[in-house]
């Protein structure tokens, strides 16, 4: 940056990058939405309205996290609702054969099921891997066809109606089970983003990730294995995927073909609006999560504004947008720095 | 050589591989329907193929489609039902305002992402949802009945020459857009923005108004498909967009239309939406499942675009 002796910035200026800072304008953002909603809405203010916040909130956060890894390092993962969707069903319908097989051991047919759910995420991740690193595909078109591919798979499986049959320790347990309040799937949430946020910075996997979608050439030229860390990214966010089914599968009850079709959109938005850059490179995992609660708490105070729910499609649509725009032009703030 | 061969190879053999299945689809009903399916396809293929030239998307396709009908639609049900003016204006506002809302989604879709150099995947993506609102909204969930029906006799039933409507409407689209991309120098310089965007900048051209342009261009071009979609079914459809926006990439790609910019025709996308219509009908024909055939889109995009790729590097290379 070279920086011109004669030239300061001026009192906004200053006042923006204070303000804004490293973390952007998100915080800032959700800080002033939950304050006018509590003044607003009194409903808005209670403890069993943030609990749903925070447990909606939780599934989004670990997909937001997963499709921030994909990001990261250039690409686009348009699969997630589909490999969620197809890691519901194949879950239940295992556990539901092995716990007919074998009605004397549910957690052997619960295990078995969350192998074959995080199977599925798995197999799903390293096809997109694949083409993304090996062939260089587009990661859009690809991610596309296999939503495609996998949703169909999963609707086939179904034929669109729910599956029932899922144990009941499986549901009591890691569904509907809460721990000082919250539910379980908050508390994994917490823990991947919190290993996430320290695995990125400090741990050297975590480096490289960074630097393979900053600069692929670099790295590759620094001796790093890209097309690995590809192929590990759209892994992980499928995975990640995987998991989030697997705990809205247990919350539910039943396996569901068409869980998560909102899912994958929410999840770019939730990244984007947190600053998450689609050239790659750059990407806050705590502060994707706080992008996930930025659209809960949307969505959760346009439901108690009685705001039909086609018409929080257009406000939410308005906000990707805006919160994108506005990075723009904070890039070009800074540029000027 | 190969490459131009390759589509119109595939789109025979698969025609005469069905036909060994099920002949029906030979029949000359069957070719006509098939055509007339192609069409509706090939004007949002085209749409699609007019952005994707620039290295951009328009993710906004599915959804406007939706809300061109509904808007279409009530405002042709109001008038005609308002007034005791002939019914002929209430169409006619009908498909102004139609047009008028196409070009308001692409105007926001260019402006905004050329204007403030935004990936116009998040853009459009934003527009999506816009739109989706939009039209849920403004029908009430439900589609608006009562459209005059002198819409649906023009625009689908009419005939000159014995030809249906749609194909004429679609083909003078298409042909237009062609025109314009292969024969002007507006249309040209799309190609170079999208191919080297530095270079066209560089050289003169202005790259946000043309960028502008394009998008503009591509939604009026899909309210028009959407307009000919309503007057199928006689009715305002908030569902209408429903998979075309998948369905207009993969007919792009699979035509030959490239993801990176810089490359693609109409011919390109008639042909990529040929070869998904005929794909659907001999799947429909064949009794196989919707979820199969979900299943097959799929796989097909996901071959089209490896063959975009080893394409491209053969481009470069030669």
């Amino acid at each position: 940056m070279i920086r011109n002796s004669t030239w300061a910035p001026s009192r906004p200026e200053r006042a923006f990058r204070i303000g804004v800072g490293e973390a952007g304008l998100l915080p800032i953002m959700v800080s002033l939405l939950i304050a006018v909603l509590v003044i607003f809405e009194p409903r808005f203010a209670t403890v069993q309205n943030a609990i749903n916040i925070l447990r909606n909130a939780s599934f989004l956060m670990i997909v937001a996290v997963g499709q921030m890894l994909v990001m990261i390092v250039g690409g686009l993962d348009m699969s997630i609702g589909a490999t969620m969707a197809l890691t519901s069903v194949a879950s239940v319908l295992v556990m539901t054969a092995v716990a007919g097989a074998l009605p004397d051991a549910p957690n052997l047919a619960i295990l078995t099921g969350i192998a074959a759910g995080l199977g599925c995420g798995l197999a799903v991740g390293v096809i997109n891997g694949l083409c993304v690193a090996l062939m260089r595909v587009p990661p859009f078109m690809v991610t596309l066809g296999m939503a495609s591919v996998v949703g169909g798979v999963a609707l086939m499986l179904t034929s669109g109606v729910p599956v029932y049959g899922l144990p009941q320790p499986f549901i009591d347990e890691v569904g509907r089970a809460l721990w000082l309040g919250l539910p379980t799937a908050f508390y994994v949430a917490l823990a991947i983003v919190v290993g996430l946020a320290l695995g990125l910075r400090f741990t050297r996997p975590g480096v490289r990730t960074l630097a393979v979608g900053g600069n692929r050439q670099a790295a590759a030229v620094s001796g790093v294995p890209t097309g690995v860390y590809l192929l590990g990214a759209y892994v992980a966010c499928s995975l990640l995927a995987a998991v989030a089914s697997l705990l809205l599968t247990a919350q539910i009850g039943s396996g569901q073909g068409a869980i998560g079709d909102q899912l994958t959109l929410e999840s770019i938005a939730a990244a984007v609006i947190a600053g998450v850059s689609l050239r790659g490179g750059a990407g806050r995992p705590e502060l994707v999560a706080l992008g996930a609660i930025f659209l809960l708490v949307l969505t959760n105070a346009m439901d108690l504004m009685q705001v039909d729910s086609k018409i929080q499609s257009i406000w939410l649509g308005a906000f990707v947008v805006l919160a994108v725009v506005l990075e723009a032009l904070g890039r070009g703030v800074s540029r000027r720095g | 050589m190969i490459s131009t061969l390759l589509v119109p190879a595939l789109i025979v053999v698969m025609l005469l591989g069905f036909s060994l299945y099920v002949p029906r689809i030979l029949f000359p009903r069957n070719l006509m329907n098939l055509i007339v399916q192609t069409s509706y396809l090939a004007v949002f293929a085209t749409a699609q193929t007019l952005v994707l030239v620039t290295r951009g998307f328009d993710l906004s396709l599915g959804a406007s489609v939706s809300m061109v009908s509904v808007i279409a639609a009530l405002v042709m049900v109001t008038v005609a039902g308002g007034v005791g003016e002939p019914v002929v204006y209430a169409v006619v506002l009908g498909v102004i305002a139609a047009l008028a809302a196409g070009a308001l989604v692409g105007l926001f879709n260019g402006a905004v992402s050329a204007g403030f150099a935004v990936n116009p995947f998040i853009i459009t993506l934003g527009s999506l949802n816009i739109c989706y609102g939009i039209a849920s909204t403004i029908s009430g969930g439900r589609p608006v009945f009562n459209v005059p029906t002198v819409f649906s006799s023009v625009f689908y039933d009419g005939r000159v020459l014995n030809i249906p409507a749609p194909i004429l409407i679609a083909g003078g689209a298409c042909l237009g857009a062609h025109l314009l991309l292969d024969r002007t120098v507006l249309g040209r310089s799309l190609y170079l923005i999208g191919g080297n965007p530095r270079a066209a900048a560089v050289a003169g051209i202005p790259v946000k108004r043309r960028l502008v342009f394009a998008y503009v261009l591509a939604s009026t071009l899909s309210a028009l498909g959407s307009l000919l979609l309503t007057a199928r079914t006689g009715s305002g459809e908030p569902a209408l967009g429903g998979n075309l926006l998948l369905q207009s990439i993969a007919a792009a790609v699979i035509g030959g239309v490239s993801l990176r910019g810089g490359v693609g025709t109409v011919r390109h996308a008639i042909l990529g939406a040929l070869f998904i219509t005929i794909l659907s009908n001999g799947m429909n024909l064949s009794r196989v499942g919707g979820y199969v055939q979900e299943i097959a889109l799929g796989v097909c995009v996901v071959i089209a675009v490896f063959l975009d790729v080893l394409l491209s590097r053969q481009r470069r290379a030669g």
